[in-house]
């Protein structure tokens, strides 16, 4: 039973599209990531096993690079350059995300692909900051520098404006441009593949334009009402101040209950009545009057609904989180833990869905588990199906079984530091 | 084995200009609502695909009622946020209660690539489209749903909207200032993302399909989606026996400073900015005319940055306060230092010139809400195509063409109207 993307062979380069390769690979793609000889930069972030930096420890690597198999080639080299396009040959992708303008500088891009590849059903995805064309094209860019730009930063952070805004965790701009670069492959080799155009296709791909489409009521808050939405501690950016819904819980946890925990139906109000009375802890909330007080706009300065959303505040307060996440959800109503990512790790859920996958991580003795993509396949177990790659772990595969070499050129490539 | 699934449209196949649109011809019949599930059909109709979103009264997409309508016809259509969320799509309302009703929305199921939807786990069952129904209907379907914890697994019928699958997953534990409760995300950040894999996984689905037949389930869990993007912390809380942290806006790995964000002048103005090397130190420095910090010694490398990180960060943020955000950034920019104003909506969409000239806010019209700007998809294609053909329908305004391809004639679609099966 495969996952979808077998029989792909996709060629990655560069560290920008690193996530559209890893869920290609993990769906069953054959992607070959090509690296320097020295190795790729991604290899360099952190953080590493016992916090020594190694070329094939990097956890960051361990994560983005699952499935693929890695070579090493330097294609500024004439020998690297012939064997560059004996690789794009074979192959059904490309995923440029070596900067802008590098390849095509190093006879190595899409100006070269066009030439070669007239008629054939390759998708060459280049994956930039900000594009192929345009006055930002040359820009320098990372993941804080693209996520202020593209929106994500001014709609989060805090109700105190003194705070500045919030990048929102790490690496999202690098998560939404790989999201959207396997799209991008997957829709153009689905028209390949239903014979509805001749190729090469070029996907022009701007991470900024990723981060940009990526900002929920942003977008029509201002195109529709002219308002510009303003951030909140914890909870949606609002053009209004909206009442609070992140609340500390006994043990020293947050609770995150979207807007600010009232229920949306009478029978929910009697579901959560019933518990916090079964606590003894619901003092006068069995006055009609907030049963009235449900209906009212959350965004309402309605004295009862701000008075249930504070006994809400302080019942959380009184319990566990895990008690009062396990409670609510009891009665349907969507109350969740703030976790750290790890505490997922035992959580059974997971565990009966088949989240993780395990891997060997080098420099660490054991094996750990990696979170795998969301959408699971009936009767498909979903699978990691090898390590990020080593330095060069494939070179042999790659280039003398598949694409012919002699071992004594492969040993003269290495000697002259092609590969 | 390989099975052909001939591609028919009663929609364009093209756009304008004649590049095909990739997925014309695949039919998909699109029960998901709100946020989530919308944003994946779109990219599925973008590029081509025919998807027609079924409603009734029992399940209206909420969305559409989120602008301030002038009067009662405009009341289910006056949306920004849902003529985003659903441009390109045909709409269809069909009464489930109405034995005519259902058996056409049968009809159009068998006759289908997908059925695609939303809702908490079992409520789809309930409607009477369960996995085995589907499948009797139609031997070939693929049926994608997305949820906050999937159908399998012991918490399968917990629920989550956007931020509570983000808090779930770890997201919002990442997101904010080490000194302070997590900021989290602004915005439901997962119903973009559950989208973005809803889309891929259907078409994963799709070219499985097309190698190994039919009928195929597909189960999207929106807390995983959050959960695959936390894998590098993951593993360092496994390896290292370290926590997560939140960092705010600095860069643990590789560690660099100054990386954060500054203020500048006017009200709630900020840039982030990025020192990767030592010539953006000097750069930095010139542009801000900081003399005294260029020539200090203990400043010339990154690791003696990372060591003052606090008395850089304060000494740069005391002189980007005077600085007009957009002009400290051309300036930055200029001499090569990556920044970037943390911009607002109004300032990518009509002060940002890499957005303008690549087009990315197209228009379109709509009936009610009159013309307006769209998000592009975030990519350009040369071959194939995307298209923005239109806005997101009326309730309803696709439902005499679709009833007339299942083959009902003008008589038919009136009785249907007049009892209320539509």
């Amino acid at each position: 039973m495969s996952t979808g993307a077998e029989g792909l062979r996709i060629i990655e380069i560069g560290d920008l599209g690193e996530v559209a390769g890893k869920l290609l690979a993990d769906a069953g793609a054959d992607v070959i990531r090509v690296e320097p000889p020295n190795g790729a930069p991604a290899r360099r972030i952190g953080p590493f096993p016992g916090d020594r930096p190694d070329t094939n420890s990097s956890l960051h690597w361990a994560h983005f690079n699952t499935s693929k198999r890695g070579i090493t080639l330097d294609i500024e080299t004439a020998d690297g350059l012939a064997l560059w396009w004996r690789l794009v040959d074979g192959a059904d992708a490309v995923i440029d995300a070596a900067g802008h303008g590098v390849l095509d500088a190093a006879g190595a891009g899409w100006d070269e692909a066009a030439r070669r590849y007239d008629g054939k059903s390759l998708t060459w995805c280049s994956v930039t900051p900000f594009g192929r064309e345009g006055p930002w094209a040359d820009w320098a860019s990372n993941d804080l520098i693209q996520i202020a730009l593209g929106g994500p930063m001014m709609s989060t952070g805090y109700d105190d404006h003194e705070l500045p805004p919030i990048r929102g965790g790490y690496d999202h701009s690098l998560w939404m441009g790989g999201e959207y670069a396997a799209i991008s492959i997957l829709g153009a080799t689905a028209g390949f593949e239903a014979g509805l155009a001749d190729g090469p296709e070029l996907v022009d791909l701007s991470i900024h334009e990723c981060v940009s489409c990526t900002v929920e009521g942003a977008f029509p808050n201002w195109e529709y009402d002219g308002r510009l939405v303003q951030r909140q501690t914890g909870r949606h950016s609002s053009p209004d101040p909206t009442p609070a819904w992140q609340f500390p819980s006994a043990d020293g946890h947050y609770m995150n209950v979207i807007g600010g925990g009232l229920p949306r139906s009478e029978q929910g109000l009697a579901d959560v009545l019933d518990w916090m009375e079964s606590l003894g802890q619901v003092g006068d909330l069995r006055d009609p009057k907030y049963t009235e007080a449900i209906h009212a706009s959350p965004m309402s300065p309605n004295a009862d609904r701000r008075h249930f959303a504070e006994a809400i505040q302080h019942f959380i307060g009184t319990l566990d989180a895990e008690d009062s996440y396990r409670g609510a959800q009891g009665l349907h109503q969507p109350w969740a833990i703030v976790r750290a990512p790890e505490e997922n790790l035992d959580d059974p859920h997971w565990t009966d869905r088949g989240t993780f996958a395990e891997v060997e991580v080098p420099g660490h003795p054991e094996p750990v588990r990696v979170p795998t993509a969301p959408y699971r396949f009936d009767g498909v177990t979903r699978q990691v199906r090898r390590r990020a790659p080593m330095l060069g772990e494939h070179n042999r595969e790659v280039y003398v079984t598949e694409l012919g070499l002699s071992d004594a050129e492969i040993l003269r490539l290495a000697q002259i530091e092609v590969v | 084995m390989t099975i052909s699934t001939e591609r028919t449209s009663a929609l364009p196949t093209a756009t304008p200009d004649g590049r095909p649109l990739p997925l014309a011809g695949v039919r998909v019949v699109d029960f998901t609502w709100i946020v989530a599930g919308p944003q994946a059909t779109r990219i599925l109709a973008d590029f081509g695909a025919d998807v027609i979103k079924v409603e009734n009264e029992s399940h209206l997409d909420s969305v559409r009622m989120g602008g301030s309508p002038a009067d009662d016809a405009a009341r289910f259509n006056s949306s920004g946020l849902f003529n985003n969320l659903n441009r390109n799509k045909r709409s269809l309302t069909i009464n489930l209660f109405h034995p005519r009703g259902r058996e056409l929305l049968e009809e159009l199921i068998a006759g289908a690539d997908a059925v695609t939807e939303n809702f908490s786990p079992g409520a789809f069952e309930r409607m009477g489209f369960g996995w085995d129904r589907l499948r009797e209907l139609n031997p070939n379907i693929i049926y994608m749903s997305l949820s906050g914890f999937g159908h399998l697994g012991r918490d399968s019928s917990y629920v989550t909207w956007g931020p509570t699958a983000q808090a779930i997953s770890g997201l919002t534990y990442l997101s904010g200032l080490p000194d302070q409760p997590p900021a989290g995300w602004g915005y439901s950040y997962l119903d973009h993302s559950a989208g973005y894999y809803g889309a891929i996984g259907l078409m994963l689905a799709l070219r499985k399909r097309s190698r190994e037949g039919g009928p195929l389930r597909v189960d999207l869990s929106q807390a995983e989606t959050g959960m695959v993007m936390t894998g590098a912390q993951m593993l360092d809380a496994q390896v290292n026996n370290r926590p997560s942290q939140r960092s705010g806006n600095l860069l643990p790995y590789p560690e660099i400073a100054p990386h954060n964000t500054y203020r500048c002048a006017g009200e709630d103005r900020w840039i982030a900015l990025a020192v990767e090397t030592d010539d953006h130190w000097a750069a930095l420095c010139d542009v801000l005319g900081a003399d005294a910090l260029a020539s200090d010694p203990r400043f010339g490398t990154n690791s003696g940055r990372v060591e003052a990180r606090e008395e850089l960060d304060a000494a740069i943020d005391a002189l980007t306060r005077g600085w007009d955000t957009r002009e400290l950034m051309y300036a930055l920019q200029a001499r090569g230092v990556p920044a970037g104003v943390a911009q607002t909506t109004e300032d990518k969409m009509e002060l940002d010139p890499q957005l303008a000239a690549r087009g990315f806010y197209p228009r379109a019209d709509h009936p009610i809400l009159g013309e307006h700007r769209f998000e592009s998809l975030p990519f350009q294609l040369s071959r194939f195509g995307w298209h923005l053909r239109r806005g997101a329908p009326l309730l309803g305004e696709h439902s005499d063409d679709v009833l007339a391809e299942l083959g009902c004639d003008e008589d038919e679609i009136a009785r249907l109207r007049e009892e209320l099966a539509i």
